[in-house]
């Protein structure tokens, strides 16, 4: 048996394993992904100021800081009963589109993109970054790196500090823009729109032209037909910093619509042995097991979900791709989880075009960016959409403002279910008794986990987002048949 | 390229302590960078920074400087917790230093390269693993073996940074 070993340096720590087992046939039976376990989040954070939180949490992880950073202010806008001014809430949702533009960015071309700019079957040395640009021409690193910069640069400017912000407080952040920096973030918004649209022109010419990428995309063994969650305006198009959670059914029928607060008369959290990952289900339907369908209350929340749990999008450019998404897989909802992709470039453009929305609108630059609380705080849950999925912080304190007790539900949890779905019937649909398991076979799993470009960095509770990836095969009694081990490079 | 000629005083380098300052033994590069800021400050040349990220991200921070020294917790399993070892980009044991987020170090470098950014050549690349013990807690303390390691590492860091001056 060979057992590969797990890169040494602690930023690739956090590893995941995928147990495929087979049944006497000699064909799938279960797929399993683990991943470590990280202890005492709860004890580290109890007893300690809530205002801290934001700075505590979105050291989490370093890969949607500035999701934690925005949840955690939210949550402390609810613990201490305030509400903020208009000027902060523009500020916030213009911090948090600058985020997701360069979030998204940055899993379309290094991570998503490589399969199907170069193909799942490209050899692993080719099917990355570099090879994306060998293909597509040398610009695109300059492109990429550019939206990186600007992104970074824009986050830093506006939160304080770089990846960690130290800006949101309790009823407001703790500074505005000037004008002149507001011109600036309006110009590099206009770039990153511009930059969005390249992008999905790039996956209409290279992937939708490809009748090959078309038909994987639509294969059914990367179809899951589940629930939809995601957050919406009064209009009920996609919002990523606030709003209603709106949950659509297979069907493409409102199962429900709620406050954020109210998270727990609607989500419950099924727990399996071979997981320290909870499975967050729809309360109401119940757990009945990795199913599908309208009575199974297993839901996803991705970008391609919250695309799904909304009637549309808030800015012109991405209504129009939208529009054109659904109708070209073939009406709504979409339940191919490669089309999350596609999804993610479309959020990728409406996160452009609202960060120039913001940048222009006139109270951007007010002055009156903060209210002080001053009710007695109790309890709060701030949420907001982050890039892998709907993120609750749920905080308890006494009347001092001490935490009592803490409850996350991050991102890629929600997805936790529906991911070893996926994974399963990618394994189901390649591994039939009597063909050979080789190496693209990993690669073809992979990407149906990729897809939801998981961070078991938080979900976890734990390190900063990294996930090789094993995958053992084994017999019905456990035997280990083969192993394979991520090359993700 | 910059020229391994060049005189010392003029090397822009950079000393990056990576980690997450809340996950145990995980801190350890934070740790070492802090430790290393009073003693280096002195000399312009040189810029101690402590992050999170690896990949694109860790290369980006290395643009405009002709050198680099990044300083990690490292999980070999196989060493004892604390030991001090010296890695070079391409001599980590595999290239699975990508996280499902990021692309590895080395892709990171030839993508900034390819873009025009002035970025360390390879040999003056040089990353220093501190063995962890715990990176799985939430605690802000390091295990006593790897909070000794602290003045181990950062003597390896002043040590590469002044006996060698194009090859750390």
């Amino acid at each position: 048996m060979k057992r590969i070993s797990i890169d040494p340096i602690t930023r690739l720590e956090g590893h995941g394993k995928i147990d495929i087992f087979l049944n006497d046939e000699g064909e799938v039976a279960n797929a399993y992904l683990q991943v470590p376990e990280l202890r005492g989040f709860e004890q580290f954070c109890v007893g300690r100021l809530a205002e801290d939180m934001p700075n505590i949490t979105n050291r989490i992880c370093g890969v949607c800081p500035e999701a934690h950073h925005m949840a955690s202010t939210k949550a402390l806008d609810a613990l201490f009963h305030v509400d903020p001014p208009p000027t902060a809430k523009k500020l916030r949702e213009l911090f948090y589109s600058i985020f997701y533009a360069t979030d998204h960015t940055t899993h379309f071309y290094a991570l998503g993109g490589p399969d199907f700019v170069m193909g799942p079957d490209a050899p692993v040395a080719e099917r990355n970054i570099l090879g994306v640009i060998e293909k597509v021409g040398m610009d695109i690193a300059g492109k990429v790196l550019k939206m990186r910069r600007d992104g970074h640069h824009l986050i830093k400017m506006i939160g304080g500090r770089p990846v960690h912000p130290n800006w949101g407080l309790p009823g407001g952040v703790s500074r505005g823009i000037t004008e002149e920096q507001r011109a600036e973030i309006e110009t590099l918004g206009e770039d990153a729109v511009e930059f969005a649209k390249f992008s999905l022109q790039l996956f209409n010419d290279i992937v939708l032209g490809n009748t090959d990428y078309v038909d994987l995309i639509t294969n059914e063994a990367f179809i899951h037909r589940t629930y939809n969650m995601g957050t919406v305006d009064e209009n009920n198009h996609v919002n990523f910093y606030d709003g209603k959670i709106r949950i659509v059914g297979p069907d493409g029928v409102e199962f429900a619509k709620y406050d954020a607060r109210d998270y727990q008369e609607y989500v419950a959290e099924h727990v399996e042995p071979w997981s320290y990952l909870k499975f967050p289900y729809l309360k109401q339907i119940g757990w009945k097991g990795f199913e599908d369908g309208v009575d199974s209350g297993v839901y996803k929340a991705t970008p391609l979900s919250r695309l799904n749990a909304a009637d549309g999008m808030a800015t012109p450019l991405a209504q129009e791709e939208f529009e054109r998404m659904y109708d070209t897989l073939g009406g709504r909802p979409v339940d191919h989880t490669l089309a999350t992709h596609w999804a993610r470039l479309v959020e990728l453009l409406y996160a452009a075009e609202r960060w120039v929305e913001l940048a222009t609108d006139p109270e951007i630059t007010g002055d009156e960016f903060r209210v002080l609380p001053t009710e007695t705080p109790t309890e709060g849950v701030g949420c907001v959409e982050a890039p892998r999925g709907t993120l609750t912080h749920h905080y308890w304190s006494d009347e001092r403002g001490v935490l009592t007790k803490v409850n996350l539900i991050v991102g890629t949890t929600n997805n936790n279910a529906a991911i070893n779905m996926s994974v399963k019937s990618a394994a189901e649909g390649l591994i039939t008794k009597g063909v050979e398991i080789k190496e693209g076979l990993l690669n073809t799993i992979e990407m149906a986990y990729r897809a939801y470009d998981p961070c078991m960095a938080c979900a976890t509770h734990t390190l900063p987002g990294q996930m090789p990836l094993e995958v053992t095969i084994r017999t019905p009694d456990g035997e280990v048949l083969e192993r394979f081990s991520q090359h993700l490079e | 390229m910059m020229a391994a000629g060049w005189p010392k005083m003029t090397m822009r380098t950079i000393v990056i302590g990576l980690g997450n300052p809340l996950l145990r033994d995980d801190s350890v590069g934070l740790r070492v960078a802090q430790s290393l800021r009073p003693l280096l400050e002195a000399d312009k040349n040189i810029v101690v920074e402590e992050d999170y990220w690896g990949g694109l991200r860790l290369m980006e921070q290395m643009v405009g400087f002709d050198r680099a020294v990044i300083i990690d917790a490292i999980c070999t399993a196989q060493e004892r917790p604390g030991t001090v070892m010296r890695l070079e980009p391409n001599g980590i044991p595999t290239q699975r230093s990508a996280s499902a987020h990021d692309v590895n170090l080395p892709t990171a470098l030839a993508l900034g390269r390819q873009a025009g950014a002035h970025l360390p050549p390879d040999e003056n690349i040089l990353l220093i693993g501190i063995e962890a013990d715990d990176v799985l807690t939430f605690d802000e303390n390091l295990t006593p073996a790897v909070e000794s390691a602290i003045h181990i590492a950062v003597e390896t860091v002043l040590d590469a940074l002044s006996t060698k001056n194009a090859s750390p």
